[in-house]
């Protein structure tokens, strides 16, 4: 299981800092995605389209890394669940958008829309967050034992 | 039980005490490790977000007093061409890069062109430039950017040939877009020529006005190209009969 655990953190991780880094380079591009969604009032589109690209490079890189593993998954779970609403309602309002989910975003000719596709990878992703936040003990992480230390593999009770 | 054992046996309670003591003061230790550095850890995600907010900001913010090229309308994003007062508005908006845009120019052009002659609607080209990711060269401002130098120059006629130019050449998606050289040439083609277009050519005079219009775009609703408005409500048969028929139906209401 814990060999199972590091790759789940890889996957995830490298799935955030990519998502995440690629948001950076075209900062005009990241609005225009948010605002596509027409969820949020105006003056909250920038902030969110500047601010999410850094929360998923840090949860990235702590899923990488192996550091506050528990933490990170479940900001992970937490913004894939909102990810998850954001397409869902840009789904059901019959928007022609694309997610932007790896940069871009916004424009999408009609009849290219891919939202199954995007359902479908987030809720794998979610499901891979859920069960890092439940187990978080894996192998190859650099917080190591005491980082994410749960009652049932905490240093102290394996001592004699 | 001897006396023996039974010091043993005390100082067995006592050294498993000190034990345990020592397992709580090292777990204590821990979780106050942890504590700081997830303090830390938090402090540090949160500057990043300020910073990297700010430092975005300051990217994507134009310059007030940037350049806006003369002969638009619709507060400077537009090129309007047919007369002001004609019963129907026609709003068109797109990307110079956009496969879909140049075959409802293919398509529909043309019955554009006559809507305007005919005095049945005002057409209001809004080109925009959202497609920057898709060539090597950032050829949807360049684009975009050339195309307002010859407005400035030249006039809406001269726009209108150029924009005309821009989609029969077309580049694909993917690769490079036509070079600034090609660029100055088609302009000069349409009646744009002289020192001054070239330079608003080769030096993206217009490139902060290509970001306003962009955004200006953004915030009306527009989230793909092209988008065709007609008297404000999308047209969804992008063929000349659609066309026709979608502004005949916004003449009788």
């Amino acid at each position: 299981m814990p060999w199972v655990a590091t790759v789940a953190r890889w996957v995830l991780g490298g799935v955030f800092l990519a998502a995440g880094a690629l948001k950076l380079p075209d900062p005009d591009a990241a609005v225009r995605a948010v605002r596509a969604y027409r969820l949020l009032p105006e003056p909250l589109v920038a902030p969110v389209a500047f601010g999410l690209p850094v929360l998923e490079i840090a949860v990235g890189l702590a899923l990488v890394a192996g550091v506050f593993v528990r933490t990170a998954a479940v900001v992970a779970a937490a913004l894939l669940v909102v990810f998850l609403g954001g397409v869902g309602s840009a789904w059901a309002r019959g928007l022609q958008i694309d997610c932007g989910c790896f940069g871009g975003g916004g424009e999408v000719a009609a009849g290219e829309t891919a939202y199954p596709a995007e359902v479908v990878r987030d809720v794998a992703l979610l499901a891979v967050a859920l069960a890092l936040a439940r187990w978080p003990g894996s192998r190859l992480a650099l917080g190591g034992r005491h980082a994410e230390a749960t009652p049932s593999n905490e240093e102290g009770e394996r001592v004699p | 039980m001897s006396p023996e054992t039974r010091r043993e046996a005390a100082r067995r309670r006592i050294a498993e005490k000190r034990a345990a003591e020592e397992r709580a003061r090292a777990q204590e230790r821990r979780r106050r490790q942890t504590l700081v550095g997830g303090v830390a850890a938090a402090v540090v995600v949160v500057l990043a977000v300020v910073v990297v907010i700010a430092v975005q900001s300051a990217r994507t913010s134009t310059s007030p007093d940037a350049a806006v090229p003369a002969n638009t309308t619709d507060g400077g994003t537009a090129f309007a061409v047919g007369p002001a007062d004609a019963p129907v508005t026609v709003d068109v908006y797109e990307d110079f890069l956009c496969p879909a845009c140049r075959q409802f120019e293919a398509a529909a052009g043309a019955t554009l062109a006559e809507l305007a002659a005919d005095g049945t609607a005002q057409v209001r080209y809004h080109p925009i430039a959202i497609l920057d990711r898709a060539s090597t060269d950032d050829y949807s401002t360049r684009a975009l950017n050339a195309a307002a130098a010859v407005a400035d120059a030249a006039g809406t006629e001269a726009f209108l040939d150029f924009h005309d130019a821009l989609f029969t050449e077309q580049p694909a998606e993917g690769g490079p877009g036509l070079t600034d050289a090609r660029l100055v040439e088609l302009a000069a083609g349409v009646g744009a020529a002289g020192p001054d277009v070239e330079e608003a050519i080769t030096g993206l005079v217009y490139g902060d006005w290509t970001r306003e219009v962009t955004d200006a775009a953004s915030r009306a609703g527009v989230s793909g190209t092209p988008t065709v408005l007609v008297d404000g409500a999308p047209l969804q048969d992008r063929s000349a009969e659609g066309l026709r028929a979608a502004v005949a139906e916004a003449q009788e209401g």
